[in-house]
């Protein structure tokens, strides 16, 4: 199966991974010279800790660039030229779920919500708010694609409503919805979701990859914000209720 | 780790077989290319627990203990970069861009602009840390200077402009800024680690949005 490609361009990618950590590298032991004096031995402890992470961002970005970037285009083009297109926005749906419903950071957020509202708020509730709200946030940015509408149409007034509940949120609330934006961009939506994206803009007639393909990280981003301030309303009027 | 990617995968099996019909080549470079994903993040997470995460935490626990300004203005920034420049999503993004722009938007001239926006905006959490200005502000701020800035920047960057804000909060950068806002927090006096260390993320993620918009009035 000589035609299948994996090790294509590995050097490559390792010299640009190498040229992603020597800054923090370089800082690190002008810093252990100069100040830190870190004994020897823990310091050859983490030099193996960046050769491990060097290895594994190498393996990481190799696979993205073989695996998932080929498969991610060719699946956008396919779903781009079929007929009925608005079938592209239940997908959206679909992918945005999965993609979300899984990632490790959601469920850390969730416990960590569940924790710091004493148990009031449940882990899965926060789970599933989130996951659905990237859901549709993923179902919009498909539509967006389909029909031509602006990034700026969606974001703004997204940021706007964010902007808004902030005058009647707790600070700790805002911090941890603000924080939690990445929770959902995880290594599927960043490499795969977004390749499939570029690929239907591309497919599309009158559509730009650049202009229409790119953006649904910015979406995915907002979601959690959302979700986590609204949320965090909900439980604050409850809790008003009670105390009447 | 397995349980971020494997959904996903298993609906693009599916899918496979029921829709869409790749070549087999593509499909299984998708395959094996999901295997070197899920090992390489295992690899490069430990690889960041072990080396990166203490290096991080060596260089933010400095900053507190000598009492000058200028100093921690200049380890924010320059973690803040390095972090950035570092981080796996932020290479994926700017990789992309620069293919299907063919070059007109450089991979590394993309890179050093949003790390310099993550650089200048972590520095700028941390100065709200030490004069105790509400995030709310900030936040209300960033996002509006983004809005406007929206308006005049050109139209093919505004959409990378947004989703470079999005993938500055990766799993290199995350920990290390985190760990650098807490450390810093938990020794002044009368702030609190939960409410004034965090909000960070939040706000590092502002930068890069703006950098870039700034980047394409400039360009062209």
């Amino acid at each position: 199966m000589s035609w299948i490609m994996v090790w294509g361009g590995i050097g490559h990618t390792f010299l640009s991974v190498i040229r992603a950590l020597l800054p923090l590298l370089v800082l690190f032991i002008i810093f252990q010279f100069l100040v830190l004096k870190l004994p020897r031995s823990y310091v050859l402890n983490l030099l193996k800790g960046v050769l491990l992470a060097i290895v594994g961002l190498a393996l990481f970005l190799q696979g993205v660039g073989i695996g998932f970037f080929p498969a991610g285009q060719y699946m956008g083009e396919t779903l781009g030229a079929i007929r009925a297109q608005w079938l592209l926005v239940p997908f959206g749906l679909m992918m945005g779920f999965l993609a979300t419903w899984g990632e490790p950071a959601v469920r850390i957020l969730g416990s960590q919500i569940e924790e710091a509202s004493g148990g009031s708020v449940r882990k899965n509730v926060v789970v599933y708010a989130i996951s659905g709200g990237v859901a549709l946030f993923v179902a919009l940015g498909m539509a967006r694609i389909v029909y031509g509408i602006p990034l700026l149409w969606i974001i703004i007034p997204g940021y706007l409503l964010a902007i808004a509940m902030l005058r009647f949120s707790d600070k700790r609330v805002i911090a941890i919805a603000f924080d939690a934006g990445g929770v959902a961009t995880g290594p599927m939506v960043v490499t795969f979701v977004l390749a499939i994206a570029v690929g239907i803009a591309a497919a599309i007639e009158g559509r730009d990859p650049i202009l229409d393909g790119f953006g649904l990280i910015s979406l995915v981003a907002l979601a959690p914000i959302l979700t986590i301030m609204v949320l965090g309303l909900i439980l604050r009027a409850r809790l008003r209720r009670k105390e009447k | 780790m397995l349980s971020a990617i494997l959904p996903l995968v298993l609906a693009v099996v599916i899918l496979q077989f029921a829709v869409i019909r790749m070549p087999s080549q593509v499909f299984l470079q998708f395959i094996i290319g999901a295997a070197m994903v899920i090992g390489g993040m295992v690899l490069f997470l430990s690889g960041v627990e072990i080396g990166i995460l203490p290096m991080g935490k060596a260089l933010g626990a400095e900053l507190p203990r000598r009492n000058s300004l200028l100093l921690v203005i200049g380890i924010a920034f320059m973690v803040g970069f390095a972090a950035t420049v570092a981080e796996p999503d932020v290479i994926v993004l700017t990789r992309q861009v620069d293919e299907v722009s063919r070059g007109a938007i450089a991979e590394n001239v993309l890179i050093y602009a949003i790390a310099l926006g993550v650089g200048l905006f972590v520095t700028m959490a941390m100065l709200r840390i030490l004069l105790n200005i509400n995030i709310a502000y900030l936040l209300a701020a960033g996002y509006a200077i983004i809005i406007v800035l929206a308006f005049f920047a050109p139209p093919e960057f505004v959409p990378v402009a947004f989703d470079s804000g999005g993938v500055t909060t990766g799993p290199m950068a995350v920990p290390i800024i985190l760990s650098l806002g807490l450390g810093f927090s938990s020794v002044l006096a009368g702030r609190s680690a939960m409410s004034d260390g965090f909000g960070l993320i939040g706000l590092a993620s502002i930068g890069p949005v703006i950098a870039v918009m700034i980047l394409g009035m400039v360009l062209s």
